[in-house]
């Protein structure tokens, strides 16, 4: 049996939960994170205690996921155009899991020009999201154009409870797309507020027209149609 | 009659409620319709008569890029999503309710 490799990008309140449920599922990780755990993190980032303050996430994180029989390296760095290749260049999926709008549309490029699967997600306040991308169907930036203009988000603050949520989600559909599972390729699945309902609105969206990502990628969104799967 | 779902970061203008009937037969008329009844709402979606970038406007399941844009007509149970990009929330244990800046 092959093993599978992933890059996560954030090993915050999203990444943790990722992490643990790929590595242990026997997923092979490389988590990048520039950040240190600090006390604020520690109510949405359970994979943390207060033993850990100070302490590099990205290293710490992939502690835990070692501790629990997984595979991980943790590499105390940002997502950035400059480091991808080195952070994902063996990797089969990448994971966006930081809260940044940059650090999104960067994984989601160098994975579109690399012809690798990937997953945005996001989560904020009560609810969130998790974009699927894989070679040849449209990608977050035929989604989102311009992370220049996206709304800054970082007051609005997230429920704990949530990223957990979020973060399972999003590592089941990287176990999907690294299975060759593409059924979710170029959808969305939009979790609303999670206090009332936990199905997803599941939404999909056509290439865009001139989107700049595309157009370096290996296989074009326009020349292959991916069947997706029937919105719940 | 259709339906609008209004994200939560836009519920300040609608009082908190999620969904808002409308009795328009195309996208932009609910999104005119919309903005009516809550004031100053379609500002955070469209600009100079365009989708925003950073938000995308499904008819169900289906991107209204795909259909015919904010002329895509809607039938009599169809539901509008407003889907904005979100990056994350931060450090913030109870998120008040309320406005965001999309």
């Amino acid at each position: 049996m092959t093993t599978l490799r992933a890059t996560i990008a954030g090993a915050g309140g999203l990444g943790g939960p990722i992490a643990i449920a790929l590595g242990t599922a026997g997923v092979e990780l490389v988590i990048a994170d520039h950040d240190r755990v600090e006390l604020s993190n520690l109510h949405r980032q359970i994979q943390f205690t207060s033993v850990d303050l100070g302490q590099p996430k990205a290293a710490r994180l992939a502690g835990v996921v070692v501790a629990r029989g997984g595979t991980a390296r943790g590499v105390v760095t940002r997502w950035t155009p400059e480091t991808a290749d080195e952070l994902a260049g063996d990797a089969d999926v990448v994971i966006d899991a930081s809260d940044d709008p940059a650090t999104k549309f960067a994984v989601a490029d160098w994975a579109v020009a690399n012809g690798r699967c990937y997953v945005i997600a996001a989560a904020l306040r009560y609810g969130g999201n998790a974009m699927a991308g894989a070679p040849g169907a449209a990608c977050y930036r035929c989604l989102f154009e311009d992370p220049a203009e996206a709304p800054s988000c970082a007051d609005a603050g997230v429920l704990g409870p949530v990223v957990g949520a979020i973060g399972g989600v999003a590592a089941a559909v990287a176990l999907a797309l690294a299975r060759g599972d593409r059924s979710l390729a170029g959808a969305l699945l939009v979790f609303d507020d999670l206090r009332i309902a936990a199905d997803p609105r599941i939404v999909r969206f056509a290439p865009r027209a001139g989107c700049p990502a595309c157009a370096r990628a290996p296989i074009s969104p326009m020349a292959t149609p991916i069947r997706v799967a029937e919105s719940s | 009659m259709p339906s609008i779902r209004v994200p939560s970061a836009l519920r300040s203008f609608t009082g908190g409620a999620s969904d808002i009937e409308v009795t328009a037969t195309t996208v932009r008329d609910a999104l005119a319709e919309l903005d009516r009844r809550h004031p100053g709402i379609a500002a955070k979606v469209l600009d100079n008569g365009t989708v925003k970038p950073f938000i995308r406007i499904f008819v169900g399941p289906d991107d209204i890029g795909g259909l015919s844009g904010l002329e895509t007509k809607l039938a009599e149970r169809d539901e509008v999503a407003i889907v904005p990009a979100i990056a994350g929330g931060r450090d913030t244990p109870d998120p008040a309710p309320g406005p965001a800046d999309a």
